[in-house]
């Protein structure tokens, strides 16, 4: 998409997200009159206008709704600039966010801390500390950054399997009643965000994302076979560990604090090279952008779908996997 | 729309856990036995008056030993002997029992078989189990729980006493059950609608997780935040509740579940006191968040009553009057288990002795 038409959709698209985000405030179970709603910010500045405001409607808009926004909004974009990275790293258009072992090491971890290391070890730190511990794992076991892609993805793929295996062990000796919370944490869920779990993530996932917004120009490069990207001048192996790092710090961060959500990485930079092309200075931005804006939107939905909260994880799967297909029908392009 | 399937949906599934149904006599075999219509709306012929009895569903478990045939019991499940606080403290016999499942849904059917049981009872939210054993084994398979009723526990007290030839223990506890709840909900009943404080309860290890219908808090002269509400899992009585709805149901007492050892919960009294999104409650202002006991894989006839006694405490003092709840129920935990001290056993692995004390 080009022309002036183009950069009008890119405007909307940056937009977008923080759009939603304030129509989102207004939207969950407790009805907050519109006009409150403004009141209440405004007496969060300035504590004593609006003395009239009900004490609660601060506790949903700064402590509820509020934290799970912004939670929605750096957790879209990290995921999906993660999954378009990693995407045109390896190049190969099926990579998510995921692939390097991050999901089953954060959820072994969340595993441990529910079943066995209980409230002295928090289930967002366990699983933080396992999703890196899953990436390095692959860097190790693959032979560093600098090995062939292939070597990367299969261990990628075996370290999983392994996190995978463990996880399957912790539920098989788990009480039924750590085993409930384990499976909601893995289904994924920005319900129960507090400050006090963002105050750490949010700057990671903001460092992450951040990074690989400002290394677009270098994924096409890296894009290229790695003897062509040498050629070029560019430091593949320096390069590819920086990329590698980026995307599982801010990846870690987000399953830390959310569980896994999945599909947001592979679904929402297919969404932008369908419209802009396989140009990675735009791909990766707009990603950040739309990600955030669909994460904000089925958060929204789970909040008011149903009178109890759905997990976010399953709405991403149920909506992005049909519309996935769909769009795969229509396109025929070559995206990498 | 997706609200009305899962309405209906709920609805087949609440429609086929149905409550277990009168046994009629029958002759099978030349041995004597029962057509039992279980939770499940199953018509099953159970062997009248088993001698060895394989329990998959701890509240049977628990009810088996409390009619006095626990050495019935050839094994039970992993759930019940590796998880439940209680049960080795009222049937000590518990350690020698094999388990012979490790989680919900395996089944070491070798074993079952090595164990040669008349009879298996399972619970009706383990369908696939209750499928598998009748298939493979050929053994009669009875699906029961009480689903959170107290009239349905009632119910399954007479029904396992038949079943086992145990008709007059049954027939004592089922008399005492009713009349102890009764007498709560006596000492109760003259409290206002108006006056009944509004209840949250946070169960199975997740601040959001409530049941839909709890009844020890309605016997109490409390009204339950949730009920109501339509079960979020399928065949269960659990829903997730949201942050915002919990602020919206403004309840003025919060009720944790506390029966896990300190360290291994999850969820705390204190953290809910400390978490700032709900310090605009009553409950949380007024300090009013207090440990209960809850489910712990359906309940505990005897438990269960202790809880209703503690709950009308904390409730509506004024109406109980004080009295000494360990020394109350020690003596339920003797009239059901003839242990002694059993109460202040359990009390000193969940450290429950100053919950209400705040």
């Amino acid at each position: 998409m080009k022309g002036k038409k183009g950069r009008l959709l890119i405007i909307l698209f940056f937009l977008l997200p923080f759009l939603l985000t304030l129509a989102s405030l207004s939207i969950g179970r407790y009805h907050i009159p519109p006009a409150d709603l403004g009141k209440t910010l405004v007496r969060t500045v300035l504590p004593t206008s609006f003395p009239g405001v009900p004490p609660e409607y601060r506790d949903i808009l700064l402590r509820i709704r509020l934290p799970r926004l912004l939670l929605a909004l750096l957790a879209g974009a990290a995921l999906s600039v993660s999954g378009a990275s990693l995407q045109a790293l390896f190049r190969n258009p099926l990579v998510n966010e995921y692939i390097l072992g991050i999901s089953f090491g954060a959820a072994f971890g969340a595993a441990l801390s529910l079943v066995f290391l209980g409230k002295g070890f928090p289930p967002q730190i366990a699983a933080f500390l396992f999703a890196l511990g899953a990436v390095l794992a692959v860097l190790l076991v693959s032979g560093r950054a600098g090995s062939h892609t292939v070597s990367l993805l299969l261990t990628g793929v075996i370290v999983s399997a392994f996190f995978q295996a463990l996880l399957s062990l912790i539920e098989f000796f788990a009480n039924p009643y750590a085993l409930q919370s384990l499976f909601f944490w893995l289904m994924g869920s920005l319900s129960l965000a507090t400050w006090a779990d963002l105050v750490i993530s949010l700057p990671v996932m903001a460092l992450g994302t951040a990074g690989l917004v400002l290394m677009r120009w270098r994924l096409n490069v890296l894009s290229l076979s790695e003897e062509e990207a040498a050629a070029l001048g560019v430091n593949v192996r320096r390069e590819k560990l920086l990329v590698i790092v980026l995307t599982s710090l801010s990846t870690a961060a987000v399953t830390a604090v959310a569980g896994v959500i999945g599909w947001i990485g592979l679904i929402v930079p297919h969404l932008v090279r369908m419209m802009f092309g396989a140009d990675n200075r735009k791909v990766v931005p707009l990603s950040a952008a739309l990600g955030a804006s669909v994460l904000i939107v089925a958060d929204d939905i789970t909040r008011v779908a149903a009178s109890f909260e759905i997990p976010i994880g399953i709405l991403t799967s149920l909506i992005g996997i049909p519309f996935f297909i769909f769009l795969l029908g229509r396109s025929r392009k070559v995206w990498l | 729309m997706a609200l009305t399937l899962r309405t209906a949906v709920a609805g087949i599934v609440m429609t086929l856990v149905t409550a277990a149904g009168p046994a009629a006599a029958l002759q099978a075999g030349g041995q004597e036995a029962l057509a039992v219509r279980d939770s499940l709306g199953r018509n099953v012929v159970l062997p009248r008056h088993p001698e060895k009895v394989l329990s998959l569903q701890p509240e049977i478990t628990r009810i088996v030993a409390a009619l006095g045939a626990g050495d019935r019991l050839v094994g039970a499940d992993y759930f019940i002997l590796k998880h439940d606080h209680l049960f080795p403290i009222v049937f000590p016999g518990a350690r020698d029992l094999p388990a012979v499942s490790n989680t919900p849904e395996d089944m070491n059917f070798e074993m079952v078989l090595r164990l040669d049981p008349d009879v298996i009872f399972v619970s009706p939210t383990e369908l696939q189990m209750v499928d598998a054993l009748q298939g493979k084994l050929k053994r009669p398979v009875a699906a029961l729980a009480s689903m959170g009723s107290f009239e349905k526990l009632v119910e399954e007290i007479l029904l396992v006493g038949e079943i086992l030839g145990r008709e007059a223990r049954a027939a004592e506890l089922a008399a005492d059950f009713r009349a102890r709840v009764a007498s709560v909900r006596r000492a109760v009943a003259s409290v206002p609608a108006g006056e009944r404080p509004r209840v949250y309860l946070s169960f199975w290890g997740m601040l959001t997780r409530t049941p839909v219908a709890y009844e020890p808090v309605d016997a109490a002269g409390g009204v339950n935040c949730a009920l109501g509400m339509l079960p979020a899992n399928l065949g269960t009585i659990a829903t997730v509740a949201q942050a915002e709805q919990i602020l919206e149901w403004r309840p003025d007492i919060v009720l944790v579940q506390g029966n896990y050892p300190p360290r291994e919960r999850t969820v705390t009294t204190e953290g809910i006191l400390r978490d700032k999104r709900f310090g605009s409650l009553p409950a949380v202002r007024n300090g009013r968040v207090y440990y209960t006991f809850g489910f712990w894989y359906w309940w505990d006839p005897a438990l269960v009553l202790v809880e209703t006694l503690y709950l009308a405490r904390l409730f509506h003092p004024e109406a109980t009057g004080p009295f000494d709840l360990e020394r109350e129920a020690n003596a339920i935990f003797k009239k059901y288990y003839g242990i002694e001290g059993a109460y202040s056993s359990l009390c000193r692995v969940l450290e429950c002795g100053g919950w209400d004390e705040r």
